[in-house]
């Protein structure tokens, strides 16, 4: 009898040490972007990834894939302020400082407070505010490291089915916590929160996971269901495919943002609190999907 | 018979040698002869960016930031083809020739070489050590700075410790003023060297630059394998090296004194001059012509050793070449040496503790001033050899001694007659720099520029304003934490401040009334920096404009608060006005700078770009 566990003991070892022996090799992110802005004003020509307001980023280092989706407080156009400055501007910094090796995978959050801290350190004056989203892939270890701060997110799909996602942030309804950097005499007016108050999480991903990191605008106009069936077309884990995929979720959440109709989950959520608004939620929206891959050079 | 033996057997070995480089240089004559008929082997052109940037002794961005450092440098460029004035870039701390302007200033040393322009300076490692072929600079806005490129024959990335460092000059100009700030790919011809290099330097002078230079990359293009010109060409005697001529002039130094007095009217009418002329001639000397002189004959050897002609003695010229060895030839000739600038020397192994302090010994006793910036052979017993030969020490400058370790600064304290003392970018503590303001009471000028490691600049402020009335400059440039409170008690006791940085001290806020309350504490000021400062608004520089006439320097980039109207009026109420930077104040564009430039022509009024 004794025998017979110890024999099990040792099979099962060695199928387990089997499993962790094929894990040796090193994930990488497969990513494309896809979005819109919520009003056509094509005349601003931005550099680098903005849509609208938002702004995104997808960057590599040699031990990790990251990336991260920013939304521009709109509010601040009312003060003379591009709202999408801001944003776009801390996209392209955590960009660099991940280009530049200046992280450790496991703490996004360090990303997002350098980030945050070169902005104060540029010559421009900048205002404004953003939420913000950070994902990164260590590629060794296969640890999702994420941080989220306010309403943006991420979802990790696997089989189909939702198995990890972000906490939505807000001090309010449609008020979510947000980075800003005030004008000098408004910055106990302004909304302002820490780089520190983002939620962190880690998860363990394997090989075909699907990663979606949107901004409100996404999430607020499709309900998870929507957004599965999309990512059910996904079949090929090429980067061509993984366009196609984001494309595809990015326009029918801009159709439906349109939609007057439409009883989006913004609507619902604003009618849980007691507003009475249908429709859909006209937004920046900004799709980043990502699939699991093994790392190739 | 021994004697006789080794003395065959070195001229055998001699010959031996001598025959054999003759016979290497045939045959590599012949290769080339050979190699022009036959076809070449194809030596492939390796291209790189810089991997690190290793050490540089002045930036414009903070310490732990990435915005505006040197450490932008490395890598591929972020910003070219652009121009324009962007955080990505390395931009050192200053420009034209405000800073020389300045009071705080030291005056130039005499007998500084022609050639010698260089002001700042970067070195870079890169991945592999090639026979550079050509060296591409990229400057994205206001180029021009570059003086000089050197390259080296150590290797930075090997663990051996550096033997044999040898720098090689590929490049040097005179610094250039470039009319546009468009960006543009310098790459000069350079001289072709006989070892291969993975580290290069690059000399900076913006003197001549209407704003600061920023650099994106350094692109070393060279081959792997030693190309036939190199091999070819004649080993180059250095004869401006100081320590080989030194050497053989305390060789010729006994016969000359033997036999030199029976010829004595050798020299025909020239030494009927009086002694005072002679010494003043050769007062126009550069040091290594005088050394060469001291060669000649008795005459000049006497005069060119006499001590008089070492009261002040800048080494940093020669930094590449100085060792222990040269300041031991130096030091018998600078027993009444005054000022002493050592800047840039002794790294990677160039000077030790045992020479320096040997010299300091010999000459320090009427040392009155002292330049060390970036000398990283420096150590805490250094510092205390400082404080002990140096009893009169008025100046030091440590500036960007930023591997030198913190608890060797509180020997600074022991100089007690210091009136200058610059420790930007050093490691200096809190309890130090109190120790330093406690007993340094008749300081004069200070710079504690973007030192991170002091904890509290609101007490080192109280601790100035308590004990060093006679402050006329102080440089706070990017310290972290100094408030109002700090600023108030500091405006308070220093009156005689003339020069204040407070460039880039995010807590000042201008709502509390601490820059007003400067302004009418202040009015000999000169010099006021608060650049990006977000909160300075129109009610300062109008307090400024009432309090402050003497007014020269003004820079309050980065501010949305500050309309044309105040401007126009500080710029009549501040005749003496001369640089005011406006760079990225929102509320100004370029045509108010064009009006404002148009009606007061003698202020050069900044407005820097981003495209």
């Amino acid at each position: 009898m004794l025998s017979v566990l110890s024999y099990g003991r040792l099979v099962a070892r060695a199928v387990l040490g089997g499993l962790s022996q094929a894990d040796t090799r090193d994930y990488s992110l497969i990513s494309a972007s896809y979005g819109f802005g919520k009003d056509f004003r094509k005349g601003i020509l931005k550099k680098g990834m903005c849509y609208g307001d938002d702004a995104c980023f997808i960057a590599h280092n040699k031990n990790a894939d990251v990336l991260g989706v920013a939304d521009g407080v709109g509010g601040w156009r009312d003060y003379g302020v591009d709202p999408s400055q801001f944003s776009a501007t801390l996209m392209r910094t955590c960009e660099r400082l991940v280009k530049e090796g200046r992280f450790t995978p496991s703490s996004p959050v360090g990303i997002l407070t350098s980030g945050y801290f070169e902005l104060l350190q540029n010559k421009v004056p900048l205002l404004g505010s953003s939420t913000a989203c950070i994902v990164v892939l260590d590629r060794r270890s296969h640890r999702l490291h994420t941080c989220n701060l306010g309403d943006s997110g991420f979802l990790v799909v696997r089989g189909g089915e939702v198995v990890h996602r972000s906490d939505e942030q807000q001090h309010y309804f449609n008020t979510p916590f947000q980075l800003s950097i005030a004008p000098p005499g408004a910055e106990g007016v302004v909304l302002s929160d820490s780089p520190e108050a983002a939620d962190s999480s880690s998860f363990d991903v394997q090989l075909g996971d699907i990663i979606l990191t949107a901004t409100d605008g996404l999430f607020d106009n499709m309900p998870d269901y929507m957004i599965l069936q999309e990512l059910k077309k996904l079949k090929a884990t090429n980067y061509d495919s993984v366009l196609q995929t984001a494309q595809s979720i990015a326009k029918q959440a801009h159709d439906l943002a349109y939609d007057p109709n439409y009883m989006s989950p913004f609507a619902q959520f604003a009618c849980d609190n007691g507003l009475n608004v249908r429709g859909g939620k006209p937004d920046d929206i900004t799709v980043l999907l990502s699939v699991v891959a093994e790392y190739t050079d | 018979m021994l004697t006789l033996m080794s003395m065959f057997y070195y001229i055998c070995l001699r010959r031996r040698s001598r025959s054999g480089t003759r016979g290497e240089a045939l045959t590599s004559r012949r290769a080339v002869e050979s190699g022009q008929r036959a076809v070449l082997p194809v030596s492939v052109e390796v291209e790189q960016y810089a991997k690190e940037v290793l050490d540089f002794s002045s930036h414009y961005g903070s310490e732990n930031s990435m915005s505006y450092t040197m450490w932008n440098l490395a890598g591929v460029p972020n910003v070219y083809p652009s121009s324009g004035d962007f955080t990505q870039t390395a931009v050192f701390r200053a420009y034209g020739k405000w800073w020389e302007q300045c009071a705080s200033a030291p005056p130039p040393f005499r007998r500084t070489p022609k050639g010698f322009h260089s002001q700042d300076y970067i070195e870079l490692g890169f991945e592999e050590p090639v026979y550079p072929t050509a060296v591409d600079v990229l400057e994205t806005y206001y180029p021009g700075a570059i003086v000089q490129i050197m390259a080296c024959s150590h290797n930075p990335f090997s663990q051996n410790p550096p033997t044999d460092v040898r720098w090689e000059v590929l490049w040097s100009g005179e610094p250039t003023k470039v009319l546009t700030p468009q960006a543009r790919q310098f790459s000069p011809n350079i001289k072709h060297i006989n070892f291969p290099t993975n580290l290069l330097r690059i000399e900076v002078n913006s003197s001549l630059l209407d704003y600061y230079t920023e650099l994106d990359a350094v692109i070393l293009r060279g081959v792997k394998e030693r190309p036939m010109l190199a091999r070819y060409k004649m080993p180059i005697i250095d004869i401006n090296d100081l320590s080989d001529s030194e050497e053989e002039l305390s060789d010729l130094g006994g016969p000359f004194r033997q036999g030199g007095e029976a010829k004595r009217t050798g020299n025909g009418y020239f030494d009927k001059l009086p002694y005072e002329l002679i010494q003043l001639i050769l007062s126009h000397l550069t040091l290594p012509d005088l050394c060469r002189l001291a060669q000649s004959c008795k005459l000049l050897h006497q005069h060119c050793c006499d001590p008089l002609q070492y009261t002040q003695l800048s080494l940093q010229p020669y930094w590449g070449r100085l060792t222990d060895v040269s300041l031991g030839h130096l030091q018998s000739r600078c027993t009444l040496l005054q000022r002493l600038n050592l800047s840039w020397i002794g790294n990677r192994g160039a000077l030790t503790l045992t020479g320096f302090s040997s010299f300091m010994k010999a000459c320090g006793q009427s040392l009155g001033s002292l330049e060390l910036s970036c000398c990283h052979f420096l150590n805490e017993p250094c510092l205390e050899v400082i404080s002990q030969t140096c009893p009169g020490l008025q100046e030091l400058n440590l500036s960007s001694c930023d591997r030198l370790q913190p608890q060797a600064f509180t020997h600074i304290s022991k100089l007690t007659r210091l009136r200058r003392l610059v420790l930007y970018r050093t490691k200096i503590e809190q309890t130090a720099i109190l120790s330093v303001l406690t007993f340094c009471t008749e300081l004069r000028h200070l710079n504690l520029g973007s030192c991170v490691r002091i904890d509290d600049y609101d007490v080192v402020a109280s601790m100035l304003a308590a004990r060093c009335y006679s402050l006329r400059s102080l440089d706070l440039w990017r310290c972290r934490n100094l408030t109002d409170r700090g600023l108030a008690e500091l405006v308070t006791g220093c009156r005689m401040l003339e020069e204040l940085d407070l460039g880039w001290c995010p807590t000042l806020q201008s709502s509390t009334g601490c820059f007003q309350h400067l302004a009418r504490n202040l009015p000999r000021l000169r010099k006021l920096f608060l650049t990006a400062n977000r909160t300075v608004c129109d009610s300062d520089v109008e307090e400024l404009a009432a309090s402050c006439p003497s007014l020269q320097h003004l820079d309050i980039l980065g501010t949305r608060l500050v309309s044309p109207a105040s401007l126009k009026k500080l710029l009549q109420a501040c005749p003496r006005l001369l640089l005011l930077d406006l760079s990225f104040c929102s509320q100004i564009d370029m045509r108010v700078v064009q009006e404002l430039s148009g009606l007061f022509p003698n202020v050069a009024i900044k407005k820097s770009f981003t495209q």
